[in-house]
């Protein structure tokens, strides 16, 4: 089968088409043949060598397919289930081998492009605006980085919930992916200062939440931002982590609250997934959710399509289409 | 009329007992005739100057009594009313003149020593318990320093939501206060550690909630013993200012929440500031809570009583009755 191999840690060019075996199942585990894989940041970071693997190994973490094979003692899915998944690596390849339990079930009135976009996304998505903060009818939330993967997918799910949304982004272009998403003001960060821009949209009062996936950027301000025993969820830091904070700007700023989180702890069990991964594929297929895809690749075009990915010149999700 | 009054900061003998004339209302305040004010950790972080008031000061942010005058814009209460407050300067005196929106009504049932020793930890320990992080029946809470003044209400408050109460205390002595209050389990964190003590306690699922008012020497352990997705709930810190924390912690311990409330916030408007407190004395009435006011001093022995609370010697409430 054709697979991205990475021998070396390093740039784009490391990643090599490459003719590798088919993978066969061991207990527990599945084949599947890989119809999209998503490309992530984190895909790029263990080419670089930031998060390490054994080398040589298949980048990719994220994708959708149907089971081709099955393992001993595998009961969740079957031969022929059309899957998708998060957390495998080896899925820049026609067929990846992983753990069955991390494979869930796809509708059929749900493409293999867009399971594969809304796997890490959405998911992440989700557990933001249904459990990190649960966002009532009524609620404002400030999310950064709105026109971003997954900013997109929380301005639709925070609207679809009924709040108040206030995106910030960094161009006029990306301000109008925020609008189509559907958020209800859009602050140009460049541009206008988002903690000054937000306390006016909001009367003075503060958001009841901030989804901050930027970190170092916007934290300190985000905080302002917020009304007293407000909540800012920091799931990300694109723009580098944010230094130690003194628990008592906490108090100072009004009783707040403040959250480090990862999907993992959000998808633990097998329950939730399924859970979880069903609720995101059903706002799809109902329209409600719309996942952007921006480029999707031949699989020999990965290295290109991380330049792209770095480059972070396209809106939406990148895929490879082996 | 008798006053404690501080002119310039320091020890104990900082205060001295001063003639000063009755205080006069202003258009929103209300004059209360003292029958009793509480003392509090606070009160000695403004006499040595850790806190900054305007010198002279009369010190004391807590107390009731009844209403002897009022102030032309006052709606709230009524001359001859009892009531209680927290949050306003100048209760270490037989006349304080307060905020009327800040004073609460004290129902029969509630004598004037219970509503005084209430309504700063008695409110804290509600707001903790029921809008902070909001327990509920069969969640376990880890309580730091259950003995101590807001510990035994925290702990009796957590109790009778029917949540399982694992209490952290120094000595024996302290053990049987808190096992009376209701707690289930206690380590007694000078003979044994409270991380592993409660971990096995929990069969290492780990605590839903920590309430932590001591704060450096216990902060980070308590993060190692919260659930996936529990709460930190950090409201003071007695053994010190918890550092600056690098976040990327949180989500590595397991996506966990950190707040830093103050009572402040949770009784900002006069909704909330009542609601509270009629709980509080509510509970008081029927005899779910128990207060403990084991020390009152004359007012001019407002120094013996800052001295025996800085020894820490005391449990209970410290009360100077003018």
């Amino acid at each position: 089968m054709k697979a991205i191999r990475v021998e070396r840690a390093g740039g784009p060019e490391v990643m090599q088409l490459a003719d590798l075996p088919v993978p066969e199942p061991k207990a527990n585990e599945a084949v599947v043949k890989v119809a999209a894989a998503g490309v992530n940041s984190i895909d790029a970071q263990f080419r670089q060598g930031v998060f390490k693997t054994p080398v040589p190994f298949v980048p990719g973490q994220e994708g959708a397919g149907v089971v081709t094979a099955v393992g001993p003692g595998v009961k969740c899915v079957k031969v022929g289930d059309r899957v998708a998944w998060s957390g495998t690596l080896g899925s820049y390849a026609e067929y990846v081998v992983g753990l069955a339990e991390s494979k869930v079930p796809v509708p059929a009135a749900v493409s293999d492009q867009d399971a594969a976009a809304a796997m890490l996304q959405g998911l992440t998505a989700h557990y933001l605006c249904h459990d990190a903060y649960k966002l009532k009818p009524g609620d404002t939330a400030l999310v950064h980085a709105a026109a971003g993967g997954v900013g997109l997918l929380v301005v639709q799910m925070a609207k679809a919930l009924g709040a108040r949304v206030i995106g910030t982004v960094s161009s006029d272009e990306k301000a109008r992916f925020a609008r189509e998403a559907g958020a209800d003001e859009v602050i140009v960060f460049t541009q206008t200062d988002f903690e000054a821009e937000t306390k006016r949209l909001t009367g003075g009062k503060g958001v009841d939440v901030v989804y901050d996936g930027v970190g170092k950027a916007t934290f300190e301000k985000g905080l302002n931002a917020l009304r007293p025993r407000g909540m800012l969820v920091l799931f990300g830091a694109s723009s580098g982590p944010v230094p130690p904070v003194d628990p008592a700007t906490l108090s100072e700023k009004g009783s707040l609250y403040m959250a480090r989180t990862t999907l993992a702890h959000f998808t633990a069990t097998r329950e939730e997934l399924l859970a979880r991964s069903g609720d995101v594929f059903a706002m799809i297929a109902s329209g409600v959710l719309k996942p952007k895809i921006a480029k999707a690749y031949p699989l020999a075009e990965a290295a290109q399509a991380h330049r792209d990915l770095e480059a972070r010149k396209l809106t939406g999700k990148l895929l490879l289409i082996p | 009329m008798k006053g404690i009054q501080v002119k310039q900061p320091g020890g104990p003998e900082a205060m001295e007992l001063a003639d000063l004339p009755i205080p006069q209302p202003k258009p929103n305040e209300a004059v209360v005739k003292l029958a009793a004010a509480g003392v509090n950790f606070i009160d000695v972080y403004f006499r040595e100057g850790r806190y900054k008031a305007p010198l002279p000061v009369v010190l004391g942010q807590e107390g009731a009594g009844e209403v002897t005058a009022v102030g032309a814009e006052v709606t709230d209460v009524e001359i001859g009313d009892r009531v209680a407050w927290a949050g306003a300067f100048g209760s270490y005196a037989q006349y304080s003149s307060v905020p009327a929106n800040r004073l609460v009504k004290v129902p029969e049932g509630v004598s004037d020593q219970q509503a005084a020793a209430a309504m700063l930890q008695g409110m804290t320990a509600h707001y903790l318990a029921y809008s902070t992080y909001a327990l509920k029946s069969g969640e376990t809470a880890l309580i730091h320093a259950a003995a101590g003044g807001v510990g035994l209400l925290l702990t009796q408050i957590a109790h009778n939501i029917g949540a399982r109460v694992i209490a952290t205390v120094s000595t024996d002595e302290k053990a049987k206060l808190a096992r009376a209050a209701g707690a289930d389990e206690i380590i007694l964190y000078t003979q044994s550690d409270f991380e592993t003590e409660t971990k096995r306690l929990t069969g290492n699922k780990g605590v839903d909630v920590v309430y932590d008012s001591v704060g450096k020497t216990t902060f980070e352990k308590g993060l190692n013993v919260l659930r996936p997705r529990g709460m930190m709930v950090l409201f003071g810190g007695s053994s010190g200012a918890v550092p600056p924390y690098d976040l990327i912690g949180l989500a590595h311990k397991g996506s966990l929440y950190v707040t830093r409330p103050t009572l402040m916030n949770y009784t900002a408007s006069r909704e909330e500031l009542v609601a509270h407190s009629s709980a509080v004395f509510g509970m008081i009435t029927s005899g779910k809570l128990k207060l403990r006011i084991d020390y009152t001093y004359p007012l001019a022995e407002a120094q013996r009583a800052h001295r025996e609370l800085e020894g820490r010697k005391t449990t209970g409430k410290l009360l100077l009755i003018p």
